[in-house]
């Protein structure tokens, strides 16, 4: 009874690259942990995922055949719970996802297992297991410990670990768990996408995003005029789009779209909420504009301007006018 | 002797015919009267307390004064003059011929119509009828050639460009209404002159325009004077009787109506608004039977003579209230209901648009200038607050008014951090909490929280200090004191907040005064809060400076020689009548005024007050405060435009800059003038500008920084307090232990959680039931420190609102029990007694029992410790639907849910944006997936499902709400300890992390975004 579990999602046929950046992690847990490292992967055709997560690390990959082409939670919790009785590791490694949030707590009462939540780091203390995460609006670090635990549950931020490259040499074994008890009270219905939209946070290299700070719906066009005036997309926070100032394809963030090709972003009235610094903190050149010296937002951006974003906007407006 | 024939060339079947007409004219009069005043007394009673007796005398001396038609429109003013007392001693005139005629003669034979006084008496008449006549002709020559823009029905500021058939109907009345009295009169002087013509009275100088009129007519044949006469007799006088007929039926009403709402109006409008009635079926106004009979009546005084659509600043701006077509709409709704029950059809949205009722500032411009004593913004207020009771509020205001209920400031920020502003100072400031002072310093939001207002409330702070003034301030126990929540409509909120300020008042060391420098709270601490407790007589800022500038105890040393503008404020001048405190001051440090056009009571409002600081500005239109620095700026040359209201500040300097007069003048406080003059703590000279130099750009630019913080750099001697650097993390040490020491071992075994045993059964299930879990959470301000053990941070460092995400469960329970018209909805929270406030809240918004469950130590529980006693809540209460928030907004885990779902073996699903149920059977569930993309599920219920923000948009609940919540059940569940002490994980300790810090640009605004200019050109290429 020893080593770590990973616990692999894909969505329509995708691994998620979080279950990747997972094998990261547990590199990190196994040097005390010790190994071996399995990684599980579920789905009708669980075994297409199998080459794409046999990287360095991972001496296993267990593969479970469900019939449902679709994600199911209940399904993923029996899985797991069945791998985790044959396997029994010290610690089970899920993304902290829109997938794995909706199983990884309910592995862990059925474990009775320790358990934590989004953590973005993971060490050892005298006692055992010790992880960080982050808490009371990313002001404070939280270190937690597990004592007495046999084994612990995790769930990992992404864009936290790095995922090792290259291939590895795992062995690929089948798992079979009966899933059939399960059916009847969830039923997938479908996917249907964001809508579609003219613009594209993925591909933009220059975006100009707000974020709640712009107080009101009707400041919006004021903002898109001067993004326009300046070339740059524009871009938002969850609650801009929540409140439907503008359309989920501007959304930046976790819920939203990465911005995976920006090379420069410009954060107007944006806080820097986790799940919004997903998809930017990558970013080479952040320039972050807020009243509250203090925001998280601050400890990403290359840049800071502790100032009213409209004042800035003015400025920047008037600047932009002039060669 | 000198008399004349009253029924000239009427046999007795004419008198008598007349005299029936007469009567039956009187009666319908009456019975017109009658119906109107029924109808106000179908209005609810005055809610603020009258003194009739002294109104009816102050509406008795204003009527004879014509003071309040005189007012920035002298002609209509003078003409109504003409007209009204011209009228009056007709109808004075009508009365003694009654008196002697119908009463003395007839029942004693007593006669005195006649000679000398028949000759004064027919000379009075005379000058009295051409006062009316002159009068009417001038209103007629006024509407008609060279009408002004108030009179102009067609409401410009919504674009409308045809007058609307109701307003049509008030052209006519108009003209209906002037054109009978010119003729009632006319018809009269030419029976007057048919009489001379037929029977050249003697006495033709006593009565001069009969005499006039007869040589006119004396040419005319004897038997057509004769005829005209007797019809002309007859038409004049069922012209008069048509007249009083229909006077309660039209304009002509305002005769009565305005003597009714002056005498009824409250000297205090506005400046004291009613309480809420406890007693009432709806809060405030929503329909006219929610109106008391001062406002009904106050529909009816109205003459559209436009002066408070002349002056209302909301108007001008471009918003769409005018306070006239507010009252003329209400007076359209308030006609239908003549002669019935009051309709119980609501006004909002109807009759009058919400956002009219938004755009008013309360500024008092319209009731202060009305003639007719209507209180509008009174009546805006009370529908306002219908509309917060019913959640149709501006989403920004909503979050204002959650910050203040929360944190008690509507900057959103931390109580902790009310007296922040004074760290800067050289010397520290009493609390007033532990040592007594002379005054009581109430500082309000804008001047504790605004930083430049903060700079302003050090200079004031300086220039007490070196005048020996002894001052206190109440710290964090200070609250905003509600002015603008009051006016918002949020009554319970105010009420909280007057009687929590109060409270801490009366806790407070001993005071003498009050002092404030903010107009709003000045308002009301002098005219509001006497009604909630005893308060100390408060005192303007400007009005202690001119004090202590005229008693010697701060000595002018520098006088400034500058040419000044001063902006009154709203609440300080206009509502509490105080003008010459900051004028005396200007004089003393040797400024020369020039006052603006509109000044003293005619301000015009920077637009900030009534809350509409808290509403953002709507597109297509003005600021206020632009419009004010715009009329400032045609005064020419001059220096500082000077404000003693902090509100003013901030909204002039930001006009100045936006209206684009940076290089023109510069905008300060009064007391930083006076700081420079007394040269407060002997400032070196050259540090400042010389403003009263022909100001150039630059030196604007010095100007405005001299004046605020370089004032305040050169008088802070001592150096600053710096902030308490965040406290260090306690060394203990991640990495791992010994080398030979090998990690503990537990033997490996999955033991299943369940739920927590708890001594707690629900009461039976009458229907469906939906279980909300909601979380107190802790929201940390910039300052904050750990606890002893490293392991927590202490209870006051938080400001705890209710979980975002629970608040969106909690709505879309409501919502699926609302449009189902049946279930109940529970809360349950796992929290300590502080917690059952924000239970509380949950139920103000609708929610129907609340759980709490609790027990000592569980304050580092983690989302399985708290599922668990979740659970064992959930067994007892058996609900058919879970609804949870995705996550909580201080730890966000995101775990709960799931764990929840597990312990009770629910199907479940997270992150939902919406769901479909129709209460039994499947839910349809949409999630939000990573990228925005949507997984519709289906689940078979009973059932879990977390929501994401956003799935919906959750309601407001008013202080009052919250208050009747209190009625509402709350089952406390204490936990044994054995069942309290699971945990799935323990803290060791929490630290601040150190984060990578961004380099900061600092600068004026230009200069910053011209280095972010540069820096998207070096990185984007020159096509930026």
């Amino acid at each position: 009874m020893s080593g770590i579990l990973i616990v692999a999602e894909h969505t329509r046929g995708v691994l998620a690259e979080a279950s990747l950046e997972l094998i990261g992690a547990a590199q990190v847990a196994r040097e005390k942990l010790g190994g071996p490292v399995k990684a599980l992967v579920v789905g009708e055709s669980a075994g297409d995922f199998a080459g794409a997560l046999n990287r360095p690390g991972v001496e296993e990959i267990l593969v479970a055949q469900s019939d449902n082409p679709h994600f199911d939670a209940a399904a993923m919790e029996e899985v797991i719970l069945t791998a985790a009785r044959v396997q029994q590791p010290a610690l089970i490694l899920i993304a902290h996802s829109a997938s794995g949030g909706s199983f990884a707590a309910a592995v862990a009462v059925r474990l009775g297992s320790g358990f934590a939540a989004d953590v973005t780091g993971i060490g050892f203390a005298e006692n055992g297991l010790a992880v960080t995460r982050a808490g009371f609006g990313n002001k404070v670090n939280v270190e937690l410990d597990f004592p007495g635990k046999a084994v612990v549950v995790l769930t990992v931020r992404g864009a936290t670990f790095k995922a090792p490259e290259g291939a590895g040499n795992a062995t690929i074994t089948p798992l079979s768990v009966p899933l059939e008890g399960l059916a009847g009270r969830y039923r997938h219905v479908g996917f249907e996408e964001a809508p579609a939209s003219d613009i594209d946070i993925g591909k933009a290299e220059f975006i100009l995003s707000i974020g709640r700070g712009i107080q009101d719906e009707k400041n919006v066009p004021r903002f898109a005029e001067l993004a326009k005036k300046l070339g740059a997309t524009l871009g938002c926070s969850r609650p801009v789009a929540d409140s439907g100032w503008l359309p989920k394809p501007h959304q930046v963030g976790l819920t939203g779209k990465v911005a995976g090709n920006c090379k420069f972003y410009l954060a107007l009235g944006i806080s820097g909420a986790v799940q919004h610094l997903h998809g930017m903190k990558h970013v080479e050149t952040i320039i972050a504009v807020n009243t509250d010296a203090n925001a998280p937002i601050f400890n990403v951006a290359a840049y800071g301007v502790p100032m009213d974003v409209f004042a800035f906007a003015d400025a920047l407006e008037r600047c932009a006018g002039t060669p | 002797m000198e008399t004349r024939a009253l029924f000239w060339g009427l046999e007795s079947f004419g008198v008598v015919a007349f005299y029936l007409i007469g009567f039956a004219a009187i009666g319908a009069f009456i019975w017109g009267v009658a119906r109107a005043v029924g109808k106000y007394r179908r209005g609810r009673s005055s809610p603020v307390p009258l003194d009739l007796k002294a109104g009816f005398l102050r509406m008795m001396l204003d009527v004879a004064s014509h003071r309040t038609l005189r007012r920035r429109d002298r002609v209509a003013g003078a003409a109504h003059a003409l007209v009204f007392f011209g009228f009056a001693l007709l109808f004075l005139g009508t009365a003694i011929i009654t008196l002697e005629y119908d009463i003395l003669h007839p029942l004693w034979g007593v006669t005195f119509w006649k000679g000398m006084f028949f000759k004064v008496f027919s000379l009075t008449v005379d000058l009295a009828g051409l006062a009316v006549l002159a009068g009417t002709a001038l209103l007629m020559l006024r509407r008609g050639t060279y009408p002004p823009e108030k009179l102009d029905y067609r409401r410009g500021y919504q674009n409308e460009a045809e007058l609307r058939p109701a307003a049509r109907r008030w052209q006519v009345e108009d003209w209906v209404f002037l054109c009978a009295i010119f003729f009632i009169i006319l018809s009269g002087f030419v029976q007057e002159g048919l009489r001379h013509a037929m029977e050249s009275p003697s006495w033709t100088y006593w009565e001069p325009v009969g005499a006039f009129l007869g040589k006119v007519f004396a040419e005319m044949d004897a038997r057509d004077l004769h005829w005209i006469r007797a019809f002309n007799w007859w038409l004049h006088g069922l012209a008069a009787l048509a007249f009083i007929v229909a006077l309660p039926w039209y304009k002509a009403k305002h005769i009565f109506a305005a003597m009714g709402s002056l005498a009824a109006r409250d000297p205090l409008a506005l400046r004291r608004l009613p309480r809420a009635e406890a007693g009432a079926e709806t809060v405030g106004v929503g329909k006219l039977a929610d109106f008391s009979w001062k406002d009904l009546l106050d529909f009816d005084a109205c003459t559209k003579c436009g002066r408070c659509h002349e002056a209302c600043p909301a108007r001008m701006a471009g918003y769409p209230l005018s306070p006239r077509d507010f009252i003329l709409d209400l007076r359209l709704a308030s006609d239908q209901a003549q002669g019935g029950a009051l309709p119980e059809k609501t006004l909002i949205g109807e009759t009058i648009a919400a956002e009219t009722l938004w755009s008013c500032r309360t500024c008092g411009a319209c009731l202060e200038i009305c003639p007719v004593g209507v209180e509008h913004p009174v009546k805006i207020v009370k529908m306002r607050r219908q509309l917060v009771e019913t959640d149709r509020i501006d989403p920004l205001l909503k979050s204002t008014l959650g910050a203040i209920g929360t944190s008690g400031n509507s900057f959103g920020e931390p109580a902790k951090k009310r007296a922040n502003w004074t760290r800067e100072l050289e010397f520290t400031v009493k609390d007033i909490r532990r040592e007594a002072a002379d005054y009581l310093w109430f500082v309000g939001d804008q001047a504790s929280f605004d930083p430049r207002n903060q700079q302003v409330s050090r200079t004031v702070a300086r220039i007490f200090r070196a005048a020996g003034l002894d001052f206190g301030l109440l710290c964090e126990s200070e609250k905003t004191a509600g002015n603008d929540v009051r006016r918002v409509g949020e009554e319970g909120l105010f009420e909280a907040l007057a009687e929590h300020n109060l409270a801490e008042m009366q806790k407070a060391k001993t005071f003498r005064r009050i002092v404030t420098t903010d107009p709003h709270t000045f308002n009301t601490l002098v005219n509001e809060y006497p009604e909630f407790g005893a308060t100390a007589p408060v005192a303007h800022y400007t009005e202690v400076l001119c004090d202590l500038l005229e008693s010697g105890a701060l000595t002018v040393k520098k006088p400034l020689n500058l040419k000044v503008t001063f902006h009154d404020p709203c609440h300080l001048g206009r509502l509490n009548k105080r003008y010459d405190a900051p004028r005396r001051v200007l004089e003393r440090i040797g400024c020369t005024l020039i006052e603006m056009p509109r000044n003293r009571d005619n301000s015009f409002c920077c637009g900030a007050g009534g809350g509409r600081i808290w509403i953002p500005e709507s597109p297509g239109t003005q600021k206020p405060s632009e419009l004010r620095i715009r009329e400032a700026a045609t005064l020419g040359v001059f220096d500082v435009f000077v404000t003693c209201c902090p509100k003013d500040l901030t909204m002039f300097e930001d006009a100045r800059k936006t209206a684009g007069f940076e290089k023109d003048f510069v905008v300060a406080d009064i007391a930083e003038l006076v700081a420079q003059a007394i040269e407060l703590d002997a400032i070196a000279l050259a540090d400042l500008p010389n403003l009263t130099e022909k100001l150039t750009a630059a030196i604007a630019e010095r100007v405005a920084s001299a004046v605020a913080e370089r004032l305040e750099a050169s008088l802070a001697r001592l150096p600053t307090l710096a902030t308490a650097p965040p406290v260090p993390a306690p060394a203990v040490a991640l990495s791992a232990p010994a080398a030979a020491s090998p990690l503990p071992v537990t033997a490996w075994a999955a033991q299943p959680l369940a739920p927590a045993k708890l001594d707690y059964s629900a009461p039976a299930k009458e229907g469906l039931r939906l279980l909300v879990p909601v979380k107190q959470i802790g929201k940390l301000g910039d300052e904050f420190s750990f606890t002893a053990d490293g392991r927590g941070i202490p209870s006051e460092d938080f400001e705890y609102l209710l979980n975002e995400w629970d608040d969106t469960a909690l709505e879309q329970a409501l919502q699926i029990v609302e449009a189902l018209g049946a279930g109940e909805v529970v809360v349950v929270t796992v929290g300590a007694e502080d917690a059952e406030a924000t239970l509380r809240k949950a139920l103000a918004k609708g929610a129907h029992r609340g759980v709490r469950v609790w027990a000592e130590g569980l304050a580092d529980a983690d989302p399985l410790a708290v599922a668990r006693l979740l659970a064992g809540v959930a067994l007892a209460e058996q609900p058919d639907l879970i609804l949870a928030g995705a996550q909580s907004g201080d730890q966000a885990n995101a775990a709960t849910g799931t764990a929840l779902a597990q312990l009770l073996n629910l199907p479940h699903a997270v992150l939902a944006v919406g769901t479909d149920w129709q209460g039994a059977g499947v839910i349809g569930v949409t999630r939000e997936l990573e990228g925005g993309l949507l997984h519709r599920v289906e689940l078979e219920t009973p059932a879990l499902v977390t929501l994401q923000t956003g799935a919906n948009t959750p309601r407001y609940a008013t202080m009052r709400m919250i208050k009747l919540a209190k009625e509402k059940p709350v089952a406390v569940v204490a936990v044994a300890g054995e069942e309290a002490a699971f945990r799935a994980a323990s803290i060791r300790r929490l630290y601040v992390p150190e984060a990578a810090r961004a380099a900061m640009l600092e600068g004026g605004a230009d200069e910053v975004a011209a280095k972010v200019m540069a820096l998207i050109r070096e990185k984007m290429g020159e096509t930026a």
